[in-house]
């Protein structure tokens, strides 16, 4: 293999992928064409969330569990609070919560870790988390927790190699940002269902005034602003009222819907919460009825050219540099246009543009992406108790599923470069150095292997020098070329 | 753009009424010396004015807000009675110790302001509170890091894992979040050294980490002990960190609980009070933006605050009457309330200035009012005042940043807009 060809191989492995597997750097050709395949068909799941309960079925468990909660706190009302081991109080519902739910929780998990460490379609992968993190939800809200996971797994993998249309959709209509974005309980003003509590109101006696039922604009906003248009758009605050003027009226199943039986969505549009009337969004007329209303905005956003450009730069940005060159977004942005909204042009055009395999192209991993590298270059096995992973990305500072904002992580250097956060990243690099598999491991040739021609001088001299192989290991997780994705 | 005098009259004042307001003359020198101390802490989201700062006394107050409406003699199901601090304004129930503080005169809440972007955008929001212009790309460093700049030898820590864009620029700051308990091997840090000294992004950063301890990072580096706590916040930043430690290390220990705000803020004060620790400041929080059920949120989310301002206070107590402290909200929420029982984007919010160098127990800047035609755009509280021109105020009086830093170089372009004075107490 040639310099430039290797360089490639290298790029593709760590910069593209979530970083290069002992042995996967030799075998290695086509860089781009390896890169191509995979925005082709869906991402391996290795069979790793085999089980796990769809989102439907978190509903039902969480419908019975609000159930024994009432019943419980019946039946031990006025006993006394229990007390734990440490001699401190426990509330006995978080404690049901954690019974409840605390499996699938850490399953939810583990699954994602095995799937970062093992995949050997990286590409693909790191596309779900792109979208998933460009759909950000943050589980610090408590009603979207459970949903996070889940809707990775059924609104963002199978549409990542389609249309940007149904992941949309898709994602809009799941439980997990109906939840987190308010949507859910948001009503038309003049809906059947506003007017049915007007009236209630009206009758009631002590005068004090009551809540009434009607818009929350969160979610249209923020689908305008982040998941869509993009916030330099040419939009008004009457184009994001009227939108969510449309969108009243989805939402999901209520517990005793769940209880009566029939239903088979985690999706629900409810007509009477709905504004009825046409609205007008961005100087065009919708005046579909019900649900198909928002679902044709949606359909227009998602192939507007504000879209188009928007959705290219952030994944330039992503994946090639934090100032991605002008005319690589441009690219990006008129081939999906011109594939009518189809995913795989978008990733196309940019494996296909010089600017992607140009020296200059260069990202600092994140560090969730940190330690994704880190497991599979020591091909590390994640094992079954996510927590010291998720306990370690949280003290690095981003934790899984928890941006605390709908405009999910960043990844600009500038944003992960401190003093303070490249410390723990050496103390991630220990961490993470004492789960490898020391086995007939040689700490240079490793390096070699992962970093290819990447690797620096230096650092060969230093992994040289290391007085063990735990400190080789560690020096290799934490050397700066381990933290740069050329 | 619409003076101010323009905008009295289009809001209805007299001028006799706008005479009872507080319009601050010119600047006067804080009477605290030298070695003064300035906090900012940002709250993301966006923090509810109206249900922090009830304007119980506006007419419009009480019919926008419905069921959310706070009074100091009525209460709601979540809240008790509000604290009443004037005719007009009360604070939220659960903000105890901002009463004292008022009640001490050292808390001055100001609301109606905003950063000059009006937009409703989070995130442009945020970028213009912190990169101090009026555009959300309008400069890739923080106003912060460029008043540190114009004030040699002070120094600036941000309570955040990672820098943020307030506190980013050309002077490097400390940041510093609890320490991860895990051991570091001192000679992998030895190792490490030279090959992030050759790399040009990197370098600076690593060196400040390691700093303090240097190549040599005591062997309890990172394990929780005194020494690891500095090492992993820079601690050249910090001062001795061998007599500095072990007070910090029994706060943080005994902070298990009340959230995590109140624990960055005891922190941020322990680390502040040293007598060459960090003069500038920053904490940020996030869980702000209540969309939906908000008066069981803010009830939770404002007792953390209130905690936290008496962590720091507590904690900064050696430097406290040298100390001011900004609580700053990217911006207000809608005057009415949502169908959901929660707010949307809005304009206008409020600003909070606490400390002992502060001329509190008065509510600050200019009301607005909230009847319909008070509003702007029919639906949020109208900004009357600049948050650039309290944070000018803030440190031409109290840090001493000269004036034409402050209109070039800290906030550029800001020449116009004067910076307020009657913030501090006066010498």
């Amino acid at each position: 293999m040639d310099a430039a060809s290797r360089r490639r191989a290298a790029s593709a492995l760590n910069r593209l992928g979530l970083g290069a597997r002992d042995g996967e750097l030799a075998q290695l050709g086509d860089a781009p064409g390896w890169a191509l395949a995979q925005t082709r068909r869906p991402a391996a799941e290795l069979g790793v969330f085999d089980g796990l309960p769809d989102s439907l079925g978190y509903l039902r468990k969480e419908a019975r569990l609000a159930q024994e909660r009432r019943a419980f706190v019946r039946r031990e009302a006025g006993r006394p609070v229990p007390v734990g081991k440490d001699g401190k109080p426990v509330n006995p519902l978080l404690r049901l919560y954690v019974q409840t739910f605390g499996a699938d929780l850490r399953r939810e998990a583990s699954a994602r870790w095995h799937l970062a460490a093992r995949t050997g379609t990286p590409f693909a992968e790191r596309l779900v988390r792109f979208w998933s993190n460009h759909f950000a939800v943050s589980v610090d809200k408590g009603p979207a927790r459970l949903y996070a996971a889940p809707m990775e797994r059924e609104a963002i993998r199978p549409h990542v190699h389609g249309r940007f249309f149904d992941m949309l959709l898709a994602v809009e209509q799941h439980p997990a940002m109906l939840r987190y974005l308010d949507q859910a309980q948001s009503v038309g003003p003049d809906s059947v269902l506003a007017e049915r509590a007007d009236r209630r109101l009206a009758r009631r006696a002590d005068g004090r005034p009551a809540r009434r039922l009607g818009l929350n604009e969160n979610l249209a906003r923020e689908i305008m602003e982040l998941h869509t248009l993009g916030v330099g758009a040419r939009y008004t605050q009457r184009d994001v009222t009227q939108f969510a003027r449309a969108l009243t009226g989805w939402s999901l199943p209520f517990p005793r819907e769940l209880e009566r039986g029939g239903v088979e969505r985690a999706f629900r549009f409810r007509p009477f919460a709905h504004e009825p009337g046409p609205v007008t969004v961005l100087g065009k007329v919708y005046d579909q009825p019900g649900e198909d209303q928002a679902r044709a905005i949606l359909a227009d956003f998602a192939v507007h050219p504000a879209t188009a450009q928007h959705l290219a730069a952030e994944l330039a940005t992503h994946l090639v540099s934090d100032v991605p060159p002008a005319d690589l977004v441009r690219h990006m942005a008129q081939a999906y246009l011109a594939a009518g909204g189809l995913l795989p042009a978008l990733y196309a055009a940019l494996l296909e543009h010089p600017a992607t395999w140009a020296a200059e192209a260069r990202k600092f991993r994140t560090p969730q992406d940190l330690l994704y590298a880190g497991l599979r270059a020591g091909g590390i096995d994640p094992g079954d108790r996510p927590q010291p992973w998720e306990g370690l990305l949280m003290r690095l500072g981003q934790p899984t599923f928890m941006p605390r904002s709908p405009a999910g992580y960043t990844d600009i250097a500038g944003d992960w470069i401190a003093p303070d956060a490249l410390w723990k990243r050496v103390q991630a690099a220990e961490a993470l150095a004492e789960r490898i598999p020391r086995t007939g491991l040689d700490p240079r040739a490793l390096a070699a292997a992962v970093l290819g021609p990447q690797l620096r001088t230096g650092t060969g001299l230093a992994l040289r020098r290391a007085e063990a192989p735990e400190q080789a290991l560690a020096l290799l997780l934490a050397c700066p070329e381990f933290q740069w994705r050329v | 753009m619409t003076t101010r005098r323009e905008f009295l009259r289009l809001m209805g004042y007299s001028a006799a009424a706008a005479a009872t307001l507080t319009l601050w003359p010119g600047i006067t020198r804080a009477a605290t010396g030298g070695d003064t101390r300035l906090l900012v802490l940002m709250l993301r989201g966006g923090l509810d004015g109206l249900h922090a700062l009830p304007p119980y006394g506006d007419p419009g107050y009480a019919q926008l807000r419905g069921p959310l409406a706070l009074s100091p003699s009525g209460a709601t199901a979540e809240d008790g009675p509000a604290l009443r601090l004037d005719a007009t304004f009360a604070l939220h129930p659960a903000l105890t110790f901002a009463r004292q503080l008022y009640q001490r005169g050292q808390l001055l809440p100001i609301p109606a302001a905003a950063p000059p972007y009006w937009g409703r955008s989070h995130f442009e929001a945020q970028d213009c509170v912190e990169n101090g212009t009026a555009v959300p790309d309008g400069a890739q460093t923080g106003w912060l890091n460029r008043a540190i700049a114009a004030l040699p030898g002070v120094r600036g820590l941000a309570v955040s894992t990672v820098m943020p864009l307030m506190m980013r620029g050309s002077v490097p700051v400390a940041t510093w979040t609890p320490p991860l308990p895990l051991r570091v091997n001192p000679i992998l840090l030895q190792r490490l050294e030279p090959l992030y000294a050759e790399d040009a992004r990197l370098a600076a950063a690593f060196a400040d980490a390691l700093a303090g301890d240097g190549a040599s990072a005591a062997p309890s580096a990172g394990t929780g002990e005194p020494g690891a706590m500095s090492a992993a916040m820079g601690n050249h930043v910090m001062g001795d960190r061998r007599r500095a430690g072990p007070a910090l290390r029994g706060k943080v220990k005994a902070m298990g609980s009340g959230g995590r705000l109140p624990q960055l803020m005891q922190a941020a004060g322990t680390f502040m009070a040293r007598p060459e620790g960090p003069r500038i400041g920053f904490v940020e929080d996030y869980g702000w933006d209540t969309h939906a059920n908000q008066a069981a949120i803010l009830a939770r989310k404002l007792k953390e605050l209130d905690h936290a301002l008496s962590g720091f206070a507590q904690a900064a107590q050696p430097v406290w009457a040298r100390t001011a402290l900004v609580v700053v909200t990217e911006f207000g929420r809608t005057a009415r309330i949502n169908g959901t029982n929660g707010t949307d984007h809005g304009t206008g919010g409020v600003l909070w200035l606490a400390g002992g160098a502060v001329a509190g127990g008065h509510v600050g800047g200019l009301w607005p009012g909230m009847r319909p035609h008070q509003l702007y755009q029919d639906r949020d509280i109208h900004a009357t005042i600049d948050f650039r021109s309290v944070f000018k105020g803030l440190l031409a009086a109290h840090m001493g940043v000269s004036e034409s830093a402050l209109a070039t170089r800290v906030f550029p372009g800001s020449a116009a807009l004067p910076p307020l004075g009657g913030l501090l107490r006066a010498a």
